[in-house]
Protein backbone atom coordinates (compact mmCIF):
# COMPACT_ATOMS: atom_id res chain seq x y z
CA UNK A 1 0.00 0.00 0.00
CA UNK A 2 1.16 4.16 -0.57
CA UNK A 3 1.17 6.13 2.11
CA UNK A 4 -1.68 7.80 0.51
CA UNK A 5 -3.70 4.87 0.18
CA UNK A 6 -2.81 3.77 4.46
CA UNK A 7 -5.48 6.94 4.96
CA UNK A 8 -8.34 5.81 3.16
CA UNK A 9 -11.28 5.72 5.18
CA UNK A 10 -12.46 2.63 3.55
CA UNK A 11 -16.55 2.69 4.08
CA UNK A 12 -18.25 -0.69 3.94
CA UNK A 13 -21.37 -0.12 1.33
CA UNK A 14 -22.91 -3.33 0.10
CA UNK A 15 -22.10 -7.38 0.04
CA UNK A 16 -20.54 -8.51 -2.49
CA UNK A 17 -23.83 -11.13 -3.35
CA UNK A 18 -26.07 -7.85 -4.03
CA UNK A 19 -24.35 -7.25 -6.90
CA UNK A 20 -23.61 -10.37 -8.46
CA UNK A 21 -27.72 -10.71 -10.20
CA UNK A 22 -27.72 -7.33 -11.79
CA UNK A 23 -24.20 -6.42 -11.84
CA UNK A 24 -24.57 -2.79 -10.43
CA UNK A 25 -26.03 -0.97 -7.30
CA UNK A 26 -26.88 2.08 -6.38
CA UNK A 27 -25.38 2.66 -2.67
CA UNK A 28 -25.02 6.30 -0.54
CA UNK A 29 -21.63 7.65 1.35
CA UNK A 30 -21.61 10.83 2.78
CA UNK A 31 -24.30 11.86 0.78
CA UNK A 32 -23.36 11.40 -2.37
CA UNK A 33 -24.32 8.50 -4.61
CA UNK A 34 -22.38 6.07 -5.59
CA UNK A 35 -22.79 3.49 -8.65
CA UNK A 36 -21.16 -0.14 -8.02
CA UNK A 37 -20.20 -2.07 -11.09
CA UNK A 38 -19.31 -5.69 -11.10
CA UNK A 39 -17.29 -6.50 -14.17
CA UNK A 40 -15.65 -10.42 -14.48
CA UNK A 41 -15.15 -10.53 -11.02
CA UNK A 42 -14.04 -6.86 -10.00
CA UNK A 43 -16.03 -4.15 -8.40
CA UNK A 44 -15.46 -0.46 -9.44
CA UNK A 45 -17.60 2.34 -8.12
CA UNK A 46 -18.49 5.75 -10.20
CA UNK A 47 -20.04 8.61 -9.16
CA UNK A 48 -23.82 7.70 -10.28
CA UNK A 49 -24.29 11.21 -11.17
CA UNK A 50 -23.30 11.12 -15.06
CA UNK A 51 -20.78 14.16 -16.17
CA UNK A 52 -23.32 14.77 -19.72
CA UNK A 53 -26.41 15.31 -18.36
CA UNK A 54 -27.15 14.07 -14.71
CA UNK A 55 -28.47 10.95 -15.13
CA UNK A 56 -28.32 7.97 -12.65
CA UNK A 57 -25.39 5.60 -13.94
CA UNK A 58 -26.62 2.78 -11.62
CA UNK A 59 -29.80 2.78 -14.13
CA UNK A 60 -27.65 2.23 -16.90
CA UNK A 61 -26.08 -1.19 -18.38
CA UNK A 62 -23.09 -3.07 -18.57
CA UNK A 63 -21.84 -3.81 -22.44
CA UNK A 64 -18.83 -4.96 -23.77
CA UNK A 65 -16.55 -4.44 -20.09
CA UNK A 66 -17.63 -0.52 -20.26
CA UNK A 67 -20.53 1.03 -18.26
CA UNK A 68 -23.46 2.48 -20.66
CA UNK A 69 -24.97 6.04 -18.98
CA UNK A 70 -29.20 5.55 -19.96
CA UNK A 71 -29.40 9.19 -20.54
CA UNK A 72 -27.77 9.22 -23.64
CA UNK A 73 -25.77 5.97 -24.16
CA UNK A 74 -22.30 7.44 -23.04
CA UNK A 75 -19.71 4.15 -22.33
CA UNK A 76 -17.28 4.89 -19.60
CA UNK A 77 -14.32 2.93 -18.98
CA UNK A 78 -14.51 1.80 -15.20
CA UNK A 79 -11.11 1.49 -14.37
CA UNK A 80 -10.61 5.31 -15.51
CA UNK A 81 -14.05 7.01 -15.67
CA UNK A 82 -13.25 8.10 -19.21
CA UNK A 83 -16.31 8.56 -21.59
CA UNK A 84 -15.65 7.31 -25.02
CA UNK A 85 -14.66 9.48 -28.01
CA UNK A 86 -15.79 12.63 -25.27
CA UNK A 87 -13.80 14.87 -23.62
CA UNK A 88 -15.29 14.15 -20.04
CA UNK A 89 -14.34 11.88 -16.93
CA UNK A 90 -16.67 10.11 -14.78
CA UNK A 91 -15.18 10.61 -11.21
CA UNK A 92 -14.39 6.95 -10.16
CA UNK A 93 -13.85 5.71 -6.54
CA UNK A 94 -11.29 2.96 -5.49
CA UNK A 95 -12.79 0.11 -4.00
CA UNK A 96 -11.94 -2.86 -1.70
CA UNK A 97 -13.52 -6.20 -1.08
CA UNK A 98 -12.91 -7.52 2.10
CA UNK A 99 -14.74 -10.68 3.11
CA UNK A 100 -17.41 -10.77 1.01
CA UNK A 101 -17.90 -7.12 1.91
CA UNK A 102 -17.41 -4.02 -0.73
CA UNK A 103 -16.05 -0.96 0.82
CA UNK A 104 -15.26 2.13 -1.11
CA UNK A 105 -13.09 5.70 -0.46
CA UNK A 106 -15.83 8.44 -0.42
CA UNK A 107 -12.93 10.66 -1.53
CA UNK A 108 -12.85 10.30 -5.80
CA UNK A 109 -9.62 9.19 -7.06
CA UNK A 110 -7.63 12.10 -8.64
CA UNK A 111 -6.90 10.94 -12.19
CA UNK A 112 -3.85 12.39 -13.39
CA UNK B 1 -6.46 1.81 -51.41
CA UNK B 2 -5.97 5.32 -52.15
CA UNK B 3 -3.04 7.20 -49.83
CA UNK B 4 -4.02 9.39 -46.81
CA UNK B 5 -4.87 12.64 -48.02
CA UNK B 6 -3.22 15.10 -47.65
CA UNK B 7 -5.54 18.09 -46.86
CA UNK B 8 -9.09 18.08 -46.37
CA UNK B 9 -11.64 20.86 -45.90
CA UNK B 10 -14.82 20.34 -44.39
CA UNK B 11 -17.55 22.65 -45.64
CA UNK B 12 -20.41 23.08 -42.76
CA UNK B 13 -18.92 23.19 -39.25
CA UNK B 14 -21.60 20.65 -37.33
CA UNK B 15 -21.58 17.63 -35.84
CA UNK B 16 -20.66 15.37 -38.72
CA UNK B 17 -17.75 17.92 -39.23
CA UNK B 18 -17.18 17.92 -35.84
CA UNK B 19 -16.76 14.11 -35.36
CA UNK B 20 -15.06 13.49 -38.35
CA UNK B 21 -12.36 16.07 -37.55
CA UNK B 22 -12.26 15.03 -33.84
CA UNK B 23 -11.52 11.31 -34.96
CA UNK B 24 -9.10 12.44 -37.71
CA UNK B 25 -7.14 13.92 -35.10
CA UNK B 26 -7.41 11.04 -32.30
CA UNK B 27 -6.46 8.83 -35.10
CA UNK B 28 -3.15 10.59 -35.82
CA UNK B 29 -3.76 12.40 -38.83
CA UNK B 30 -1.23 14.71 -39.69
CA UNK B 31 -2.47 16.74 -42.60
CA UNK B 32 -4.31 19.84 -43.16
CA UNK B 33 -7.53 20.09 -41.91
CA UNK B 34 -9.82 23.02 -42.48
CA UNK B 35 -13.11 23.98 -41.18
CA UNK B 36 -15.59 26.03 -43.02
CA UNK B 37 -18.41 27.79 -40.85
CA UNK B 38 -21.25 30.19 -42.59
CA UNK B 39 -22.35 31.15 -38.79
CA UNK B 40 -19.89 33.19 -36.65
CA UNK B 41 -20.15 30.14 -33.81
CA UNK B 42 -17.65 27.91 -33.21
CA UNK B 43 -19.32 24.78 -33.68
CA UNK B 44 -22.24 23.87 -31.45
CA UNK B 45 -24.34 20.71 -30.64
CA UNK B 46 -27.95 21.48 -31.65
CA UNK B 47 -30.25 19.07 -29.36
CA UNK B 48 -29.85 21.33 -26.57
CA UNK B 49 -31.15 24.32 -28.69
CA UNK B 50 -34.55 23.29 -27.72
CA UNK B 51 -34.20 21.74 -24.81
CA UNK B 52 -31.43 23.19 -21.71
CA UNK B 53 -30.38 25.81 -23.87
CA UNK B 54 -33.79 27.06 -24.73
CA UNK B 55 -34.58 26.97 -20.99
CA UNK B 56 -31.61 28.70 -19.85
CA UNK B 57 -29.97 25.44 -18.25
CA UNK B 58 -27.27 25.55 -20.21
CA UNK B 59 -25.01 28.22 -21.67
CA UNK B 60 -23.08 28.67 -24.97
CA UNK B 61 -20.08 26.93 -23.15
CA UNK B 62 -22.15 23.76 -22.70
CA UNK B 63 -23.38 23.22 -26.01
CA UNK B 64 -19.64 24.25 -28.20
CA UNK B 65 -18.03 21.06 -29.50
CA UNK B 66 -15.15 22.48 -31.25
CA UNK B 67 -13.53 25.71 -29.68
CA UNK B 68 -10.87 27.78 -31.18
CA UNK B 69 -8.31 26.35 -28.06
CA UNK B 70 -8.64 22.57 -29.38
CA UNK B 71 -8.34 23.75 -32.87
CA UNK B 72 -5.18 25.64 -31.53
CA UNK B 73 -3.44 22.78 -29.97
CA UNK B 74 -4.90 20.23 -32.82
CA UNK B 75 -4.07 22.64 -35.47
CA UNK B 76 -7.54 22.49 -37.03
CA UNK B 77 -8.04 25.90 -39.48
CA UNK B 78 -11.70 26.74 -38.09
CA UNK B 79 -13.16 29.59 -40.80
CA UNK B 80 -15.98 30.81 -39.11
CA UNK B 81 -18.68 33.24 -40.82
CA UNK B 82 -17.61 31.88 -44.14
CA UNK B 83 -19.37 30.38 -47.26
CA UNK B 84 -18.40 28.26 -49.65
CA UNK B 85 -19.97 27.95 -53.23
CA UNK B 86 -18.91 25.14 -55.06
CA UNK B 87 -16.23 22.76 -55.48
CA UNK B 88 -14.29 22.28 -58.66
CA UNK B 89 -11.60 20.24 -59.86
CA UNK B 90 -7.96 20.82 -59.26
CA UNK B 91 -5.58 18.09 -61.59
CA UNK B 92 -6.11 15.09 -59.00
CA UNK B 93 -7.60 17.12 -56.41
CA UNK B 94 -9.79 20.26 -55.64
CA UNK B 95 -10.76 23.38 -54.98
CA UNK B 96 -13.57 25.08 -52.85
CA UNK B 97 -14.42 28.33 -53.85
CA UNK B 98 -15.41 30.71 -51.31
CA UNK B 99 -17.99 33.71 -51.53
CA UNK B 100 -15.49 36.26 -51.89
CA UNK B 101 -13.62 34.56 -54.65
CA UNK B 102 -10.95 32.98 -51.98
CA UNK B 103 -9.67 29.79 -53.04
CA UNK B 104 -8.81 26.56 -51.11
CA UNK B 105 -7.11 23.36 -52.09
CA UNK B 106 -7.81 20.08 -50.85
CA UNK B 107 -7.24 16.41 -51.73
CA UNK B 108 -10.46 15.51 -50.17
CA UNK B 109 -13.66 17.46 -49.48
CA UNK B 110 -15.99 16.64 -46.48
CA UNK B 111 -19.74 17.96 -47.65
CA UNK B 112 -21.64 18.54 -44.28
CA UNK B 113 -24.23 21.61 -45.10
CA UNK B 114 -27.13 20.32 -43.34
CA UNK B 115 -30.42 21.30 -43.41
CA UNK B 116 -32.37 24.49 -42.74
CA UNK B 117 -35.85 25.13 -41.43
CA UNK B 118 -38.51 24.49 -43.79
CA UNK B 119 -40.82 27.81 -44.02
CA UNK B 120 -44.43 28.43 -44.01
CA UNK B 121 -45.21 30.73 -47.04
CA UNK B 122 -46.00 34.14 -46.02
CA UNK B 123 -44.92 33.44 -41.96
CA UNK B 124 -42.13 36.17 -41.08
CA UNK B 125 -42.04 38.63 -38.35
CA UNK B 126 -40.35 39.52 -35.23
CA UNK B 127 -42.87 37.33 -33.30
CA UNK B 128 -42.20 34.13 -34.86
CA UNK B 129 -39.32 31.94 -34.73
CA UNK B 130 -37.87 28.83 -36.94
CA UNK B 131 -36.00 27.12 -34.50
CA UNK B 132 -32.82 25.83 -36.25
CA UNK B 133 -29.85 27.75 -35.48
CA UNK B 134 -27.66 29.18 -32.56
CA UNK B 135 -29.11 32.72 -33.11
CA UNK B 136 -32.92 31.54 -33.63
CA UNK B 137 -32.54 29.84 -29.94
CA UNK B 138 -31.13 32.94 -28.68
CA UNK B 139 -34.23 34.94 -30.13
CA UNK B 140 -36.69 32.16 -28.95
CA UNK B 141 -34.59 32.08 -25.44
CA UNK B 142 -35.16 35.77 -25.41
CA UNK B 143 -38.74 36.54 -26.37
CA UNK B 144 -39.78 32.90 -24.23
CA UNK B 145 -40.13 34.01 -21.09
CA UNK B 146 -41.71 37.30 -21.55
CA UNK B 147 -44.57 35.08 -23.25
CA UNK B 148 -47.75 33.88 -21.79
CA UNK B 149 -48.68 32.03 -24.37
CA UNK B 150 -47.36 30.69 -27.53
CA UNK B 151 -47.89 28.64 -30.42
CA UNK B 152 -46.40 26.03 -31.92
CA UNK B 153 -47.07 24.46 -35.75
CA UNK B 154 -46.28 20.98 -36.05
CA UNK B 155 -45.58 18.47 -33.21
CA UNK B 156 -42.81 16.67 -34.44
CA UNK B 157 -39.50 16.41 -32.13
CA UNK B 158 -38.26 20.13 -32.33
CA UNK B 159 -42.42 21.22 -31.35
CA UNK B 160 -42.56 19.38 -28.79
CA UNK B 161 -39.51 19.74 -27.46
CA UNK B 162 -40.30 23.60 -27.46
CA UNK B 163 -43.43 22.89 -26.33
CA UNK B 164 -41.62 20.91 -22.98
CA UNK B 165 -39.75 23.75 -22.63
CA UNK B 166 -42.26 26.68 -22.46
CA UNK B 167 -43.99 24.23 -19.94
CA UNK B 168 -41.21 24.12 -18.25
CA UNK B 169 -40.90 27.87 -17.67
CA UNK B 170 -44.79 28.01 -16.97
CA UNK B 171 -45.49 28.99 -20.50
CA UNK B 172 -48.71 27.87 -22.06
CA UNK B 173 -48.81 26.32 -25.10
CA UNK B 174 -51.39 25.64 -28.34
CA UNK B 175 -49.29 23.13 -30.58
CA UNK B 176 -50.88 22.82 -33.73
CA UNK B 177 -50.28 19.44 -35.69
CA UNK B 178 -51.07 18.41 -39.12
CA UNK B 179 -51.33 14.33 -38.72
CA UNK B 180 -53.65 12.63 -36.40
CA UNK B 181 -50.84 11.78 -33.70
CA UNK B 182 -47.32 13.17 -32.77
CA UNK B 183 -44.56 11.07 -34.19
CA UNK B 184 -47.04 8.58 -35.63
CA UNK B 185 -44.38 7.19 -38.07
CA UNK B 186 -41.90 6.77 -35.80
CA UNK B 187 -43.57 5.85 -32.82
CA UNK B 188 -46.46 3.69 -34.50
CA UNK B 189 -50.03 4.36 -32.94
CA UNK B 190 -49.70 2.70 -29.62
CA UNK B 191 -46.62 4.51 -28.21
CA UNK B 192 -47.38 8.36 -29.91
CA UNK B 193 -50.84 8.35 -28.31
CA UNK B 194 -48.65 7.69 -25.23
CA UNK B 195 -46.28 10.64 -26.46
CA UNK B 196 -49.39 12.87 -27.14
CA UNK B 197 -51.06 12.24 -23.91
CA UNK B 198 -47.80 12.79 -21.99
CA UNK B 199 -47.81 16.56 -23.42
CA UNK B 200 -51.30 16.75 -22.57
CA UNK B 201 -50.72 15.90 -19.05
CA UNK B 202 -48.13 18.27 -19.05
CA UNK B 203 -50.21 20.93 -20.14
CA UNK B 204 -49.68 21.46 -23.92
CA UNK B 205 -53.53 22.33 -25.60
CA UNK B 206 -52.20 19.79 -28.29
CA UNK B 207 -54.54 19.69 -31.36
CA UNK B 208 -54.49 17.13 -34.68
CA UNK B 209 -55.40 17.34 -38.08
CA UNK B 210 -54.68 20.80 -38.02
CA UNK B 211 -54.04 22.77 -41.26
CA UNK B 212 -52.85 25.95 -40.69
CA UNK B 213 -54.45 28.59 -43.45
CA UNK B 214 -52.97 31.52 -41.92
CA UNK B 215 -50.31 33.71 -39.93
CA UNK B 216 -50.69 37.35 -39.02
CA UNK B 217 -48.65 39.27 -36.65
CA UNK B 218 -51.20 41.66 -34.70
CA UNK B 219 -49.43 45.03 -32.41
CA UNK B 220 -49.99 42.71 -29.39
CA UNK B 221 -49.00 38.84 -30.67
CA UNK B 222 -49.84 36.75 -33.65
CA UNK B 223 -52.64 34.79 -35.04
CA UNK B 224 -52.89 31.63 -36.50
CA UNK B 225 -55.97 30.80 -38.44
CA UNK B 226 -56.91 27.04 -39.15
CA UNK B 227 -58.70 25.57 -42.52
CA UNK B 228 -61.61 24.90 -39.78
CA UNK B 229 -61.61 28.50 -39.51
CA UNK B 230 -60.34 27.78 -35.56
CA UNK B 231 -58.48 30.98 -34.43
CA UNK B 232 -55.54 30.66 -32.00
CA UNK B 233 -53.92 33.57 -30.86
CA UNK B 234 -50.58 33.52 -28.91
CA UNK B 235 -47.71 36.28 -28.02
CA UNK B 236 -45.25 34.12 -29.75
CA UNK B 237 -45.57 31.36 -32.88
CA UNK B 238 -42.46 28.68 -33.06
CA UNK B 239 -43.03 26.94 -36.10
CA UNK B 240 -41.30 23.81 -36.25
CA UNK B 241 -42.47 21.94 -39.44
CA UNK B 242 -39.76 19.99 -40.81
CA UNK B 243 -36.31 20.62 -42.47
CA UNK B 244 -34.93 21.06 -46.07
CA UNK B 245 -31.34 20.06 -47.01
CA UNK B 246 -28.62 22.94 -47.82
CA UNK B 247 -27.57 21.57 -50.95
CA UNK B 248 -26.65 24.73 -53.11
CA UNK B 249 -23.29 23.77 -52.46
CA UNK B 250 -23.61 19.99 -53.88
CA UNK B 251 -25.10 21.51 -56.51
CA UNK B 252 -23.12 24.23 -58.07
CA UNK B 253 -20.58 21.46 -57.62
CA UNK B 254 -22.85 18.79 -59.65
CA UNK B 255 -22.62 16.31 -57.03
CA UNK B 256 -25.76 13.94 -57.62
CA UNK B 257 -28.65 14.46 -55.42
CA UNK B 258 -31.37 11.79 -54.21
CA UNK B 259 -34.65 12.71 -56.35
CA UNK B 260 -36.66 11.23 -53.47
CA UNK B 261 -34.90 12.07 -50.28
CA UNK B 262 -33.07 14.66 -51.14
CA UNK B 263 -29.40 15.20 -50.22
CA UNK B 264 -26.41 14.07 -51.80
CA UNK B 265 -26.16 10.68 -52.52
CA UNK B 266 -23.03 8.73 -51.28
CA UNK B 267 -22.32 4.79 -50.50
CA UNK B 268 -21.67 2.95 -47.61
CA UNK B 269 -18.80 5.02 -46.84
CA UNK B 270 -20.33 8.51 -47.63
CA UNK B 271 -18.54 8.90 -51.08
CA UNK B 272 -20.32 10.77 -53.74
CA UNK B 273 -20.05 10.16 -56.88
CA UNK B 274 -16.54 12.65 -57.30
CA UNK B 275 -13.66 10.84 -55.96
CA UNK B 276 -12.41 12.36 -52.70
CA UNK B 277 -15.42 14.25 -52.25
CA UNK B 278 -17.86 12.59 -49.18
CA UNK B 279 -20.90 13.91 -47.67
CA UNK B 280 -22.34 13.13 -43.94
CA UNK B 281 -25.03 14.20 -41.77
CA UNK B 282 -28.79 15.66 -42.57
CA UNK B 283 -27.53 16.60 -46.10
CA UNK B 284 -26.24 12.79 -47.11
CA UNK B 285 -28.73 10.34 -48.46
CA UNK B 286 -26.16 6.83 -47.72
CA UNK B 287 -26.62 3.68 -48.79
CA UNK B 288 -27.80 1.74 -46.47
CA UNK B 289 -26.59 -1.86 -47.69
CA UNK B 290 -29.04 -4.04 -44.68
CA UNK B 291 -32.06 -2.42 -47.10
CA UNK B 292 -30.34 -1.96 -50.53
CA UNK B 293 -31.75 1.93 -50.48
CA UNK B 294 -30.08 5.26 -49.76
CA UNK B 295 -31.86 6.71 -46.14
CA UNK B 296 -31.20 10.55 -45.03
CA UNK B 297 -31.79 10.93 -41.43
CA UNK B 298 -31.47 13.81 -39.83
CA UNK B 299 -30.13 12.90 -36.32
CA UNK B 300 -27.41 14.05 -34.42
CA UNK B 301 -26.29 10.34 -33.40
CA UNK B 302 -26.37 9.53 -37.49
CA UNK B 303 -24.25 12.86 -38.15
CA UNK B 304 -21.68 11.90 -35.62
CA UNK B 305 -21.54 8.10 -36.85
CA UNK B 306 -21.32 9.41 -40.61
CA UNK B 307 -18.53 11.64 -39.67
CA UNK B 308 -16.59 9.00 -37.93
CA UNK B 309 -17.52 6.63 -40.93
CA UNK B 310 -15.91 9.71 -43.58
CA UNK B 311 -12.53 9.74 -40.52
CA UNK B 312 -12.01 6.13 -41.17
CA UNK B 313 -12.33 5.87 -44.90
CA UNK B 314 -9.87 8.89 -45.35
CA UNK B 315 -7.32 6.94 -42.96
CA UNK B 316 -7.93 2.87 -44.74
CA UNK B 317 -9.26 2.01 -41.46
CA UNK B 318 -11.88 -1.02 -40.99
CA UNK B 319 -15.26 -0.09 -40.64
CA UNK B 320 -17.26 -1.81 -37.40
CA UNK B 321 -20.76 -3.10 -38.20
CA UNK B 322 -23.61 -0.52 -37.98
CA UNK B 323 -25.50 -0.22 -34.76
CA UNK B 324 -29.27 0.40 -35.67
CA UNK B 325 -30.72 3.92 -35.53
CA UNK B 326 -30.59 5.96 -32.46
CA UNK B 327 -31.90 9.40 -31.50
CA UNK B 328 -33.47 10.44 -27.65
CA UNK B 329 -35.58 13.24 -26.81
CA UNK B 330 -34.95 14.81 -22.95
CA UNK B 331 -38.85 15.86 -21.73
CA UNK B 332 -39.67 17.21 -18.75
CA UNK B 333 -37.43 16.00 -16.78
CA UNK B 334 -38.07 12.24 -18.93
CA UNK B 335 -35.35 11.06 -20.93
CA UNK B 336 -36.84 9.28 -23.93
CA UNK B 337 -34.92 7.18 -26.01
CA UNK B 338 -35.92 5.13 -29.62
CA UNK B 339 -33.67 2.46 -31.46
CA UNK B 340 -34.49 0.94 -34.71
CA UNK B 341 -37.90 1.56 -37.06
CA UNK B 342 -40.35 0.68 -36.07
CA UNK B 343 -42.21 0.04 -39.30
CA UNK B 344 -46.16 -0.86 -40.10
CA UNK B 345 -47.67 -4.14 -38.59
CA UNK B 346 -45.76 -4.60 -35.35
CA UNK B 347 -46.54 -6.13 -32.00
CA UNK B 348 -45.92 -4.05 -28.94
CA UNK B 349 -44.22 -5.22 -25.95
CA UNK B 350 -44.32 -2.95 -23.02
CA UNK B 351 -41.99 -4.18 -20.27
CA UNK B 352 -42.54 -1.68 -17.08
CA UNK B 353 -45.46 0.75 -16.77
CA UNK B 354 -46.86 3.14 -18.83
CA UNK B 355 -48.97 5.40 -16.36
CA UNK B 356 -45.33 5.46 -14.46
CA UNK B 357 -43.64 7.05 -17.63
CA UNK B 358 -40.95 4.33 -16.56
CA UNK B 359 -41.31 1.68 -19.42
CA UNK B 360 -39.80 0.37 -22.61
CA UNK B 361 -41.71 -0.54 -25.51
CA UNK B 362 -40.45 -3.18 -27.76
CA UNK B 363 -41.81 -3.36 -31.67
CA UNK B 364 -42.07 -7.41 -32.77
CA UNK B 365 -42.07 -8.67 -35.93
CA UNK B 366 -41.91 -12.68 -36.70
CA UNK B 367 -41.15 -12.72 -33.20
CA UNK B 368 -37.92 -10.12 -33.25
CA UNK B 369 -37.33 -6.92 -31.82
CA UNK B 370 -36.89 -4.52 -34.88
CA UNK B 371 -37.17 -1.24 -32.47
CA UNK B 372 -37.58 -0.01 -29.01
CA UNK B 373 -39.08 3.25 -27.10
CA UNK B 374 -38.19 3.78 -24.26
CA UNK B 375 -39.71 6.01 -21.65
CA UNK B 376 -36.84 6.93 -18.95
CA UNK B 377 -35.12 3.74 -19.58
CA UNK B 378 -32.19 4.40 -21.01
CA UNK B 379 -30.75 1.09 -19.54
CA UNK B 380 -32.94 -1.07 -21.85
CA UNK B 381 -31.34 0.56 -24.90
CA UNK B 382 -28.10 -1.30 -24.97
CA UNK B 383 -30.42 -4.92 -24.74
CA UNK B 384 -32.74 -3.63 -27.20
CA UNK B 385 -30.12 -2.51 -29.83
CA UNK B 386 -27.84 -5.93 -29.36
CA UNK B 387 -31.78 -7.87 -29.90
CA UNK B 388 -32.22 -5.70 -32.71
CA UNK B 389 -29.02 -6.03 -34.71
CA UNK B 390 -28.33 -10.26 -34.34
CA UNK B 391 -32.30 -10.08 -34.64
CA UNK B 392 -32.48 -12.70 -31.85
CA UNK B 393 -35.48 -14.35 -31.41
CA UNK B 394 -37.55 -13.36 -28.40
CA UNK B 395 -40.81 -14.40 -25.95
CA UNK B 396 -43.38 -11.38 -25.79
CA UNK B 397 -43.34 -12.82 -22.08
CA UNK B 398 -39.81 -12.28 -21.13
CA UNK B 399 -39.40 -8.95 -22.63
CA UNK B 400 -42.19 -8.15 -20.84
CA UNK B 401 -40.81 -9.55 -17.39
CA UNK B 402 -38.92 -7.20 -15.25
CA UNK B 403 -37.31 -10.67 -13.97
CA UNK B 404 -35.70 -11.48 -17.18
CA UNK B 405 -31.91 -9.35 -17.20
CA UNK B 406 -33.10 -8.16 -21.37
CA UNK B 407 -29.03 -9.36 -21.83
CA UNK B 408 -29.87 -12.95 -21.04
CA UNK B 409 -31.68 -12.95 -24.03
CA UNK B 410 -29.17 -12.62 -26.23
CA UNK B 411 -27.97 -15.41 -28.16
CA UNK B 412 -24.50 -15.11 -26.94
CA UNK B 413 -23.91 -13.05 -23.27
CA UNK B 414 -20.77 -11.47 -23.86
CA UNK B 415 -21.47 -8.39 -21.08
Amino acid sequence: MTPESATVEWVAVAPLAELQRRKKKQVEVAGRAIALFLVGDRVFAFDDTCVHKGRSLSRGSLWKGKVVCPGHQWTFDPETGRADDQDDCQPVHDVLVVDGVVHVDPRPRQIS
Amino acid sequence: MSPTPATVVAVGAGQATVSAVRMLRRRGFGGRLVVLGEERHAPYQRPPLSKEYLRGDADLDDVTILDESWCGTNDVELLLGTRAERISADGAGHRVHLAGGAELVADSVLVATGVRSRRLPGVEGDRMVHLRDLDDADRLRTLLPGAERIAVIGAGLIGSEVAASARDLGVEVTCLEAADLPLLRQLGPEMAQVYADLHRENGVDLRFGRQVESVDQTASGVVVRTASGEVVEADLLVVAVGAVPNDEFARASGLPIDPMAGGVLVDAECRTAVAGVFAAGDIASRFDTATGRHVRVEHSDNASRQGAVVARALLGLPQPAEDPAWFWSDQYELGLQFVGHAGPDSTVVVRGSVDDRDFTAFYLREGRVHAAFAMDRGGDVTAARELISRGTPVAEAALADEDTDLLDLLDTVDA
